[in-house]
């Protein structure tokens, strides 16, 4: 906790208030991840699945409500069987992805919807998921970003250019692990994220940032690196503008607001510069 | 008529020249088979794609597979490479050779950022692309293209490539994983003419050091790289040296009667 409070000294410089600290550094902490494993997502063309496994954790928090369980555990773990079940049945049916995906995802909203509507009093344990609030991250949260943070760089570390290579060569067995285990992966940055920005906004922490990149470079270096940049500028200019009194608005929609804002004003840099 | 692919000079081969290319210490015909398929059976979804072909590969040969559309040619190269379920026999001597393979099209998203070198670098290295390449894989990469006359696309994004270029990329990163067996999928198809001579020079020059299998559907190519060609249409119709199988009956029996005629008759004008 000395490293926290350290850290906490850091961002004190712009926020007075303790909880304001603590969310700045949540949200640098999941925007490392985000950005980072949404360059992928945007390469391999998986923009909706973030939303599925996202949606999933519905059923998992009203099962673990239903039944006693842990909810972290049954959220993390339901979301890693979903992402799981996505990439198996993308591999394995004659179906396209999108349509498995579409089909995961209202299953898993409707066994949720189904569960909760047998017990009533699990709605209120949801409302944390739906929207989500990056105001209220603890300590151990922000532990929790700490190692999902770093689990994203190792990850990313061994696996670039494995998944870089299979969205470019037409597909062979030697695939088959790493899309497991970016499934698992992804499902398991977005069950984590969904707990700071809620469902609704999860898909464009991932989203946006790596288009941002995308539109700027010509090369992979080059589009990580600047989605890595965008996404925690926005995060944190879209925190920051969220405290002023002037605009007071909910934390995590201020911060999608700034990395679509981001993203349009790279649009237009490219549109108008000579790139390419 | 389409021009055609013809020797690194623009000549005209005629059947001597073939016969006698340096390379060829024996007759193909005796040269041991480095691939050997028996009886395989291919199903792609509810299509029986290729129905009992039965074929060798002779060893160093510059093997072409000639056919229709439709006759099954990638089918069968994709099977060779592994990538499809088949029935039968698929034998490899000594060994599974290391394939060099270049497909017939990239199929890829044009607008994802990636260098061409980056690219070329995801073939020999682990270390992630975001944290830069080194000196030695750089080198390596330029070497690649070098090799297939490229080296001013380094620095262009894989996406802005011509068909032609993209092959040509394509074909550094097959050679550049130190193949056995080099294999090619209609490598003159979507090139422009530069490209498709930029090619035909290119294979030539490799000709001594790979088993090359080319598909083609276009005779000409064939005859000009071929000592080894596999009529194919579903099944084998017939194998062997270009001088035995560039006959009007086994053309006609694989193209159907319409280009054995045609083939006929430019014979006819030789």
């Amino acid at each position: 906790m000395e490293i926290l409070n350290s850290i906490y000294d850091i961002f004190g410089l712009i926020y007075e208030p303790t909880f304001m600290r603590r969310s700045a550094l949540a949200m640098a902490l999941l925007c490392l991840s985000t950005s980072s494993a949404g360059v992928m997502v945007v390469n391999r063309r998986l923009a909706f699945f973030p939303d599925a496994v996202g949606h999933s954790v519905f059923a998992g928090v009203a099962l673990a409500l239903l039944f006693g369980f842990n909810l972290q555990l049954t959220v993390l773990g339901l979301s890693v069987l979903i992402g799981l079940t996505i990439t198996f049945l993308a591999r394995h049916s004659h179906l396209a992805s999108d349509t498995i995906i579409g089909l995961v995802f209202s299953g898993a909203v409707a066994l949720g919807l189904a569960l909760v509507s047998r017990e009533p009093q699990a709605t209120s344990g949801l409302s944390r998921f739906f929207l989500g609030d990056v105001l209220t991250v603890d300590d151990g949260q922000i532990l929790a970003l700490a190692g999902l943070a770093l689990l994203s760089f190792v990850f990313l570390f061994f696996l670039t250019n494995r998944l870089t290579l299979s969205c470019l060569v037409p597909k062979t067995k030697k695939n088959t692990w790493t899309d497991y285990l970016f499934g698992a992966y992804l499902a398991l940055v977005v069950a984590i994220s969904v707990q700071a920005v809620g469902v609704l906004l999860v898909t464009a922490l991932l989203i946006a940032p790596a288009a941002t990149g995308r539109v700027l470079s010509v090369s992979l270096r080059g589009m990580f690196w600047l989605a890595l940049c965008s996404g925690l500028l926005a995060g944190q200019l879209g925190l920051w503008a969220s405290s002023l009194p002037a605009i007071n608005a909910a934390a995590g929609a201020s911060v999608v607001l700034t990395n679509v804002l981001l993203f349009g004003l790279a649009s237009l840099f490219r549109s108008l510069g000579p790139l390419r | 008529m389409k021009p055609t692919c013809q020797g690194p000079l623009n000549e005209p081969l005629s059947k001597a020249s073939l016969s006698e290319s340096p390379v060829v210490k024996f007759e193909v015909r005796d040269r041991p088979a480095i691939i050997k398929l028996d009886k395989v059976k291919v199903t792609l979804g509810q299509y029986q794609a290729l129905e009992e072909v039965s074929l060798k590969i002779p060893e160093k040969s510059q093997t072409v597979i000639i056919g229709p559309n439709g006759a099954g040619k990638s089918t069968l190269v994709q099977t060779i490479l592994g990538f499809l379920p088949y029935q039968g026999q698929v034998d490899f001597q000594p060994h599974k050779p290391r394939f060099g393979y270049v497909p017939q099209r990239l199929d890829f998203d044009r607008h994802m950022p990636i260098t061409v070198t980056e690219f070329l670098a995801l073939g020999l290295t682990a270390w992630p692309l975001w944290l830069g390449l080194s000196g030695k894989v750089k080198k390596s990469v330029l070497a690649g293209l070098e090799l297939v006359r490229a080296l001013e696309l380094a620095a262009k994004p894989l996406g802005a490539l011509s068909g032609g270029e993209t092959q040509r990329v394509m074909l550094a990163a097959a050679l550049m994983s130190k193949p056995e067996v080099l294999v090619l999928d209609e490598p003159a198809t979507g090139v422009d003419i530069n490209g498709e001579q930029l090619m035909c020079e290119l294979l030539d020059g490799f000709k001594s050091d790979y088993t090359i299998v080319m598909v083609s559907h276009d005779l000409p190519t064939a005859k000009a790289h071929g000592d080894w060609v596999i009529c194919l249409n579903r099944r084998v119709v017939a194998q062997g040296p270009p001088d035995r199988v560039f006959t009007p009956k086994i053309l006609a029996a694989t193209f159907g009667l319409h280009q054995g005629l045609e083939l006929f008759s430019q014979e006819a004008l030789v």
